[in-house]
């Protein structure tokens, strides 16, 4: 009989009690999992969104983030031209974010427009038909909740409308364009009716007065080592411009994601807290109960090591077991929570809050086993210090 | 009758024992000396609270003498420590509980082998040898029974073939009758009277008349005193 099986066949003696404990334990390991997912997960996510087409530099107007604010940079191409002949450069493009509206039969819906460079893009993908070419100034791109909103298909037509006179809500700026493609627009929210032109298309429906206005622009170094430097070097050169690389924005974006982190610091410390409350109180009560037992086996010879042993098994027979079911119920829980999180509105649905990577898994599982296993200090020491003749005595009475 | 010339396998002298109860002390021993030849059969009688249990746990190495000094074959206990006691007792002793003590999750095979087990006795080595005690104590059919499926009188033989597992020199029994009905107690004595024929030295702690008759020797204890011992 090993150490395991006897451990496994105690635990399987109090069936319920086992099966109570380990799904307490499942619980709080899932609880775990999930805030070490969601304390890691978010800034993860966040660069990988980031860096979704490879772009690792933006330039923004000064004092700005990437699409914070309705302020735009003015020259754009200009900008663009010089960014594209930089040689440490691979690819630089210009975006330009807008609303708009979109005729649906009799009745006007409102839209968010892209005004893009279709050579040097990195805001979405497409899923069908085609991209727009450079100069196609009567091409459009939609996504798939605005191809809903509109009724239009890939090669249909839509109608655009830029500007609306707040007298008589008549179109300032419209245009007939032809679908050339249905994309999935990376930075979106789930259903965001987004539609994109090349950018003098997009600039002429925002009415953003004639000097080449942007949001910001994209820059994609030669390599990733590159970007840091590359960064800085723009900063002198574009001082009225301001240059984030990836490393930039996600320090942005968690230092307004403070809370939400320490929140999910505490609510881990918190499960695993339960997690050894639970395993402690459990073990005790075996030991407590077993003393009797205990005091026998040591009276026989079997030492000391030999007891503290079977009950750290026994406690780290519990952990793996609940660890094993709460990483089942953690992804469970983190697909659920991330469904109802990422519906938030602002928020891009590519965007994730519980990204479940084998390092979080692996780090989650070795908190809980290594506190699982301590748990079983304290009444495998109980158990150990068992006084083996007067527990004996009290046996027998 | 006690084997003179026989090589001394146990010594007890001038053994007391004290531990406080609810405030005051209690003298469960005052001064006992007594000896034990290998090949001996001794029973310790005496009324509820004469003392004989604590001497049995004191001679056991499972309790610790407020005074005087326990030698199992010429080794002193007080010189030993707490990993050294308990190899003695796992190797050198057998004990044999009034209430079995088997694990109920383990069958009674395996219960024989755990001291063997832990006695690092090779897997295959300790199997064989706990099935031919468990066949010395006529429980060979049951090996593969759990504990809580044997009755009382299996358990307790169960107990004793676990108890000579690792070969002991001196096999020690605290009431081994007295949770067992006389039919069934009967057996345990001629177990008992089989081992000691076989070279087993024992010492019983007992109520029963009818096991104290079996010793070769019977020492007779009242309020921490031997009274006296009769063959």
């Amino acid at each position: 009989m090993s150490g395991l099986g006897w451990a496994v066949r105690s635990l399987i003696r109090q069936r319920l009690r086992t099966a109570l404990a380990v799904i307490g334990i499942a619980i709080s390991a899932a609880m775990l999992l999930d805030m070490v997912m969601l304390s890691g997960g978010i800034e993860k996510s966040f660069a990988e969104l980031l860096l979704a087409k490879g772009y690792q530099i933006r330039l923004t107007p000064k004092g700005t983030l990437p699409f914070d604010t309705e302020a735009t940079l003015d020259r754009a191409s200009s900008i663009v031209a010089r960014l594209r002949r930089d040689t440490a450069i691979a690819s630089a493009g210009a975006v330009l974010g807008t609303s708009l509206y979109g005729r649906s039969r009799d009745s006007l819906v409102t839209l968010v427009g892209y005004g893009i460079q279709p050579e040097a893009q990195g805001v979405y993908q497409v899923q069908r038909g085609q991209d727009l070419a450079r100069h196609d100034t009567l091409g459009v791109l939609l996504s798939a909740s605005a191809a809903g909103l509109l009724r239009a298909e890939v090669g249909g037509t839509v109608s655009l409308v830029g500007r609306l006179d707040p007298q008589v809500a008549t179109a300032g700026v419209s245009r007939q364009l032809v679908v050339r493609g249905i994309v999935r627009w990376v930075y979106d929210y789930r259903g965001q009716p987004s539609v994109g032109t090349i950018l003098p298309v997009m600039q002429a429906l925002a009415a953003v007065g004639p000097d080449d206005r942007a949001s910001l622009v994209l820059v994609k170094a030669r390599s990733d080592a590159a970007a840091p430097a590359l960064a800085e070097r723009l900063r002198e050169e574009f001082p009225r411009l301001e240059v984030y690389s990836v490393a930039d924005l996600v320090r942005f974006f968690k230092q307004r994601l403070v809370y939400f982190r320490q929140l999910s610091y505490i609510l881990a410390t918190m499960s695993l807290v339960v997690t050894v409350l639970l395993i402690t109180t459990l073990l005790t009560i075996t030991v407590n109960e077993r003393l009797g037992e205990i005091a026998t086996l040591r009276a026989i010879g079997i030492g000391r090591s030999t007891v503290v042993r079977q009950v750290f098994i026994e406690g780290a027979v519990l952990t793996v077991l609940g660890a094993v079911l709460g990483i089942a119920l953690g992804l469970g829980t983190a697909r659920y929570l991330d469904s109802i999180l990422t519906s938030f509105p602002g928020l891009p649905a590519a965007f994730s809050f519980f990204v479940p990577r084998r390092e979080t898994l692996t780090a989650a599982a070795l908190v809980l086993l290594v506190t699982g296993s301590l748990a079983g200090l304290y009444p495998a020491w109980l158990a150990a210090r068992a006084p083996i003749a007067a527990t004996l005595r009290s046996e027998a009475t | 009758m006690t084997p003179a010339g026989e090589p001394t396998v146990l010594s007890g002298r001038n053994l007391r024992k004290d531990y406080p109860m609810n405030g005051a002390a209690v003298h469960a021993l005052r001064g006992v000396s007594l000896e034990v030849r290998s090949g001996e059969y001794v029973a310790i009688a005496g009324p509820s609270g004469s003392g004989k249990s604590t001497l049995l746990q004191l001679i056991g190495g499972i309790d610790v003498p407020s005074a005087g000094e326990v030698e199992i074959l010429g080794t002193r206990l007080d010189t030993l420590s707490d990993r050294e006691l308990t190899r003695l007792r796992l190797t050198r002793l057998g004990f044999i509980f009034q209430r079995f003590h088997l694990l109920p999750v383990l069958t009674a095979r395996e219960n024989v082998e755990l001291p063997m087990a832990e006695a690092g006795i090779p897997v295959r080595e300790r199997r064989a040898r706990a099935l031919e005690l468990l066949a010395y104590v006529g429980l060979e059919h049951r090996a593969g029974h759990r504990a809580t499926q044997l009755s009382g009188g299996e358990m307790q033989r169960v107990a004793i073939a676990r108890a000579l597992a690792n070969r002991p020199v001196l096999l020690l029994a605290d009431e081994p009758t007295g949770e067992l009905d006389a039919a069934t107690g009967g057996e345990i004595l001629s177990l008992f009277r089989r081992l000691n024929q076989d070279g087993t030295t024992l010492v019983v702690v007992t109520h029963d008349e009818r096991l104290a008759a079996e010793a070769g020797r019977v020492i007779h204890m009242l309020d921490g005193h031997i009274l006296g011992a009769g063959e």
